[in-house]
Parts: C-alpha cells; sequence; structure tokens
C-alpha cells in the first residue's frame, strides 16, 4: 500500500460502533494482497467476522494464519489485556515466585479487568511487543470499543505517571506484618485518622490486597515505566499512522472533529480519516418511478434523506479537515464478512485515499 | 378499573431506570425520549449522563450541564456528573472534620484507590440516583433515568453494587453498596432498559447481556428497545427497483432475521423503533417517544 496507508503500523481509531474492526480487517487483506507480511489484531470481532479470518477462540493472544491465496502472509489475533499483562509481569519480575505474587493477589485479578485505562494500555503494548519482534513489514491495530476511544492514546503517559506517583512508594511501606494486621506506626504519614478513616469505609482485607499488589509490582518498577515511555514514543513515531473511522451523517462531524484535533494536538499522525456506511444517494428518477403507495414512498423519502444527510455531513467534514483526505465508503447491503468481501472492501478503501 | 388506571405505563412506576447499551446504538436518544414519554406522563424526570463528553442536551436543545441542573423542559432537568465527584463528598460527608478529609481526597493512596477499585465509581453513580429518587439530594425527581456509560454494555455499571459490597464488606461504604444492590435488582423499583440494533452482532451481545444480567444482578431486563429498525418493505417495492429499494430490501432482510433470532431466546417485553432520518436533537427525541408510548401500552400485561 502507498500514501498514508503505506506506514508499518496502522491504528484505526474511531467511536463505538462506525465498523472500525471490518475495515482493520478489509485493510489487513489489502496490504497482504499487495505483497506486505500483515498481522491484524483486533479487539471484540463479530462472531461472522471470526469465521471468516479463521480467528477463533484458539487465536486469543497468539496470531494465527489466514488462509488466503494472497501473495504476502496475513495473520490475526485477538487482543486479550490480561494475557499481555501477565507476559509484562513476567518479563519484568526477578524470579517466578516475585511473579506468582503478583498473578496470585486478588487485587491484581480485578485491576486487571477494571483499572481504567489498562484496556487500553495492553492494547497499545502488544502493538509494541509485536512491532518489537519484527516479524511483519505492516501491524494493523483496531482499538477498543470504548466511549473515550482516544483513552488509549494516553494510557502510556497515565502508566508512568502513576508509577512515578508517591502511591507507589508509599504503599511499598511494609503496612501489614507477618500475620496480616495493619502496622500502624507505618501510617504516620497520613496520621490515626487516615487509618481509621480507611479501615472504616474499605475494610482491612481490600486494602491489604492493594498494599500486597503494590509490594510485589515494586521489583517491576523500572522495566515497566521504560517500557511505557516507548510505547509512548513509538505512537508518535513516523512509523505509526492514525486511520479514524467516523460514523455518517452530520452529527458525527463534531465528534469526528475532536478526535482529529486530540491526534493532532498529541503529535501524531492522522489520516485517512474514513466517513463509513454512507448512504446512497437516491437518484430523483428512482424516486419519481413507477406507482406506489404511502409506505413506498415514505421509505424512499427516508432513504433519500439518509443519503443527504450523509452526504452533508461528508462535505461539512471534508471543509473542516483540509490537506488529510476523507475518504467515504458507502453503507453496503450485506456487512462484508468473507474474505472476497473484506478485500474488495480494503481495495476500495486503499483506492479512495490514493492521493 | 378506570381508563386512568389502566393506561399506567409499568415504567412510570420505576424510581430509577438505566438505559445501556453498546457504542453507536442510540442509547441515549432512548434515554431522552424514555424521559421525555415519563415526562410527558406527568413524572418529575432527572436525566443523568456521567459521559464527560455531554451529547444529551443536544438531544433536549438546551446548553451542556457541566455538573449543573438543567431545566431541559416541562418536568425534564438534565444533571451531568462526574462519580468521582459524588465519592469524594462521601469521603468528606464520612470524616466531617475539613483538615483531615482534606488530606485524605489529596493523597495518592485515595486517587489510586478510587480509580482503581473495582466498581467503586460504578456504584456511586447509582448512588446518586437512588438518593435522589429517595429525596435525600439537593434536587428531586420522581424518576431518574440515567444514560449508563457505553463500556461492557451497561453491565459494569449494574454488577458494580454487588462487587463492592462483596470486596468492601463492612462499613459505610460496604452498607451502603449492599443498599444500591437490592435497590437495582429490584424489578418492581428499579427498570433495566437494554437498547440493541436489529443485527446480527448487537442482537447476540443483547442475548449476552441478558444472561449476564441474570447472573450478575439477578434480575432480567424490563424492556428490550430495538433502534434504527429499518421499516418493513411494501410489496410492490420490487417492481420500482433501484440501488434504495435494494438496500432497503436487503437491510430488512437482515434486520428480520436478527428480529427472529432475538424473539426465539427473549419472550419479555420488547419494543421496535424506526430508522430516523431526523437530525440529533429535540425532533428525533419526539419522534423516538411518540414510536415508543403505543408500543408501550401494548406490552402492559
Amino acid at each position: 500500500m502507498k500514501g498514508p496507508l503505506g506506514a508499518p503500523l496502522l491504528v484505526v481509531v474511531g467511536s463505538g460502533g462506525v465498523g472500525k474492526t471490518t475495515l482493520a480487517a478489509a485493510l489487513g487483506l489489502h496490504s497482504a494482497a499487495t505483497g506486505t507480511d500483515t498481522l491484524v489484531m483486533t479487539f471484540d470481532p463479530s462472531r461472522r467476522l471470526k469465521d471468516a479470518l479463521g480467528v477463533g477462540e484458539r487465536a486469543a493472544d497468539r496470531a494465527v494464519a489466514v488462509e488466503t491465496d494472497l501473495p504476502a502472509r496475513l495473520d490475526a489475533s485477538l487482543l486479550d489485556p490480561r494475557a499481555t499483562f501477565d507476559r509484562l509481569i513476567e518479563r519484568y519480575a526477578p524470579g517466578s515466585a516475585e511473579a506468582d505474587r503478583i498473578y496470585r493477589n486478588r487485587f491484581y485479578h480485578q485491576l486487571a479487568g477494571t483499572l481504567a485505562g489498562i484496556l487500553e494500555y495492553m492494547a497499545v503494548e502488544r502493538l509494541f511487543e509485536v512491532a518489537d519482534e519484527g516479524h511483519y513489514g505492516r501491524v494493523i491495530l483496531d482499538t477498543p470499543p470504548t466511549r473515550q476511544a482516544l483513552d488509549f492514546l494516553h494510557a502510556p503517559q497515565r502508566m508512568v505517571a502513576f508509577l512515578d506517583s508517591g502511591a507507589l512508594k508509599v504503599a511499598l511501606r511494609p503496612w501489614f506484618d507477618d500475620r496480616g494486621r495493619l502496622r500502624a506506626g507505618k501510617l504516620k504519614v497520613f496520621g490515626k485518622g487516615f487509618e481509621a478513616l480507611l479501615d472504616r469505609l474499605i475494610g482491612l482485607a481490600l486494602l491489604r490486597d492493594i498494599a500486597e499488589f503494590f509490594q510485589a509490582f515494586g521489583p517491576l518498577y523500572e522495566g515497566f515505566r521504560s517500557r511505557a515511555l516507548d510505547v509512548q514514543a513509538l505512537l508518535r513515531s513516523e512509523r505509526t499512522r492514525f486511520v479514524l473511522v467516523s460514523g455518517p451523517g452530520e452529527e458525527r462531524v463534531a465528534d469526528t472533529l475532536f478526535f482529529a484535533r486530540k491526534l493532532t494536538e498529541d503529535g501524531c499522525r492522522l489520516g485517512p480519516v474514513v466517513v463509513n456506511q454512507v448512504h446512497p444517494e437516491v437518484a430523483r428518477g428512482e424516486r419519481e418511478r413507477g406507482e406506489r403507495t404511502g409506505a413506498l414512498e415514505e421509505g424512499l423519502r427516508l432513504f433519500a434523506a439518509l443519503g443527504e444527510r450523509d452526504r452533508n455531513g461528508l462535505a461539512s467534514l471534508r471543509g473542516l479537515l483540509p490537506g488529510i483526505p476523507v475518504a467515504a465508503m458507502p453503507l453496503l447491503p450485506e456487512p462484508p464478512t468473507t474474505l472476497p468481501a473484506l478485500r474488495a472492501l480494503g481495495t476500495r478503501l486503499a483506492a479512495a485515499v490514493a492521493p | 378499573m378506570d381508563a386512568s388506571h389502566r393506561d399506567r405505563l409499568a415504567l412510570e412506576s420505576r424510581a430509577l431506570v438505566v438505559v445501556t447499551g453498546k457504542g453507536g446504538v442510540g442509547k441515549t436518544a432512548v434515554a431522552a425520549a424514555i424521559a421525555h414519554l415519563l415526562a410527558g406522563r406527568g413524572r418529575r424526570v432527572l436525566l443523568l449522563e456521567a459521559d464527560p463528553r455531554e451529547s444529551l442536551h443536544r438531544l433536549l436543545g438546551v446548553p451542556p450541564s457541566g455538573g449543573d441542573l438543567v431545566d431541559a423542559g416541562p418536568r425534564i432537568a438534565l444533571l451531568n456528573i462526574s462519580p468521582r465527584a459524588i465519592l469524594d463528598d462521601v469521603v468528606r460527608d464520612k470524616l466531617k472534620i475539613g483538615a483531615l478529609s482534606r488530606r485524605v481526597l489529596a493523597s495518592p493512596i485515595y486517587e489510586h484507590f478510587v480509580e482503581g477499585a473495582p466498581g467503586l465509581k460504578e456504584m456511586m453513580l447509582l448512588g446518586h440516583a437512588l438518593l435522589v429518587t429517595e429525596g435525600e439530594a439537593d434536587h428531586e425527581a420522581d424518576v431518574v433515568v440515567l444514560d449508563a456509560p457505553a463500556s461492557g454494555h451497561g453491565l459494569s455499571l449494574l454488577a458494580a453494587p454487588l462487587l463492592v459490597a462483596e470486596v468492601i464488606g463492612a462499613g459505610p461504604l460496604g452498607t451502603m453498596a449492599a443498599r444500591i444492590a437490592r435497590h437495582v435488582a429490584d424489578p418492581a423499583r428499579c427498570g433495566v432498559v437494554l437498547t440493541a440494533l436489529a443485527e446480527e452482532m448487537p442482537v447476540i451481545e443483547t442475548l449476552e447481556t441478558i444472561d449476564a444480567l441474570g447472573e450478575r444482578v439477578g434480575r432480567p431486563p424490563e424492556l428490550v428497545a430495538v433502534n434504527a429498525v429499518v421499516p418493513p418493505l411494501p410489496r410492490q417495492a420490487a417492481r420500482v427497483g433501484g440501488e434504495a429499494v435494494h438496500l432497503w430490501q436487503v437491510r430488512r432482510a437482515a434486520a428480520d432475521a436478527a428480529l427472529d433470532q432475538l424473539r426465539r431466546r427473549w419472550k419479555g417485553p420488547t419494543v421496535l423503533l424506526p430508522l430516523l432520518a431526523q437530525a440529533f436533537g429535540p425532533e428525533m427525541v419526539t419522534a423516538l417517544a411518540a414510536a415508543l408510548e403505543p408500543q408501550l401500552a401494548r406490552e402492559e400485561p
């Protein structure tokens, strides 16, 4: 692929429900079709897309080859944030005993799934792992389906801020004695009141889990921190390009502009912007031909209005994003879930973006 | 039984209506339509939004809330709240002593506890809704309609109180969590509306969410609202032909298949909301509410 889609790392971003995963898969097929060994990493593909790519449950976290007759290799994998987190800990723990201590921690179990930004951080972390291994000419990352679609962009900074904050150092003090009782003396930094509050508000069991987690995490600190900084640099390097996917219609313009501005402000390379699922224009002749009842008339008027709404949105977006290619992809009657359909979609997208 | 009583919708008697659904399915518009409908039937409604990127105000045609109560028409108020701010208030309230609470709130441990403790922020959102309906907050409403955060189909929100009650156990937070969990699990007091689309993947996800609601919250949804349904194709359309008719035909067939799949597994109340060309604004809300009302009346036992 040439032009903006030629970058070795493509990150597909946008709000939920706009077709990011399908477009990521389509770009993957087109990339392999044009001779580049490619990996597509997705989060939450539909069952049919999973079937089309051949990524069943067995592909969780591990890349599997997509069976194609393309000139280059195409692999696909499902992102498993928990497995990525586990691997990170394994990598930076001084020994297996330290790693086991974290794996067994109750707080870690909940943290791995719930801490804001962990999912997003693990997505970019996995991207970094794969880029680092260098097995592929191109990696395409589908991003998590969060409302705050750019959270992952700041996930490395947040990880660094978290590691640098006093929380870790304070938490590393041995709060609990061997029998699991709180060592009141160690909490002098906050005073007695704080301890009493923690006990009353939270209860000591959770606090113990948290403290143990931070203690176990201590030796991993430096490794994690420099890794997060590397990941952050990769996202802003020339190798990475952001494909921003938007829903059609005028009401999405503000959202898309917001994402575009954020990405640019953060020093990321933006473009193309893909306006997906645009309704077709209903020709005047088509609207006026033949005999019709109220329902037919009304239905055609609805589709005509949707087509007009989408085209207005597209036009205003193009006007507001000068210098950035804005490609329109049509709403297909059936979602593309076979390899040939996905490949056709990828080819179409590449053609729409080409200068 | 007099007509007005027979006419009363089940949703009208809930103190809290939580509208959930994945991103892109029109959850926020459905929440606004339900609020509009309930207010039109005489209930005082508070629409609660937790997403820091506000969008409900655009549907209601009012300025953004920015954390303050906004009057959004007869008997509708809009409030955008940060779960974190509510939690800070609770800590202040429990601590009473200003200097101590300031120190706690500023401490990095508190910071990371709040961000990291599973379910705590979500629970605070539900807790605030509960306080409002019980007249314990500084604004009042008969019913709170909560536009749930999009993540995890809103399930993480609804399951949060149980999770917190489990993890924290005793103490004021644990007690509060248990109380909120009981409220959310009670179909007479809390209604859960799942928003879906008539497409294969959203229907599969909705069915999964229904199962998970039973397992993790101990209750079924009150209503499944299928949004943006393509209208049925009139018979003579085939003779007219053309790209738009083809698109209509295939999309309607896909919608029929998805709705069949939904109805095979979900026998509870379901409403279909039409695909609309209106812009994201008050007109869309009025149209959705108008489509919703007769169907809700029909669904009554």
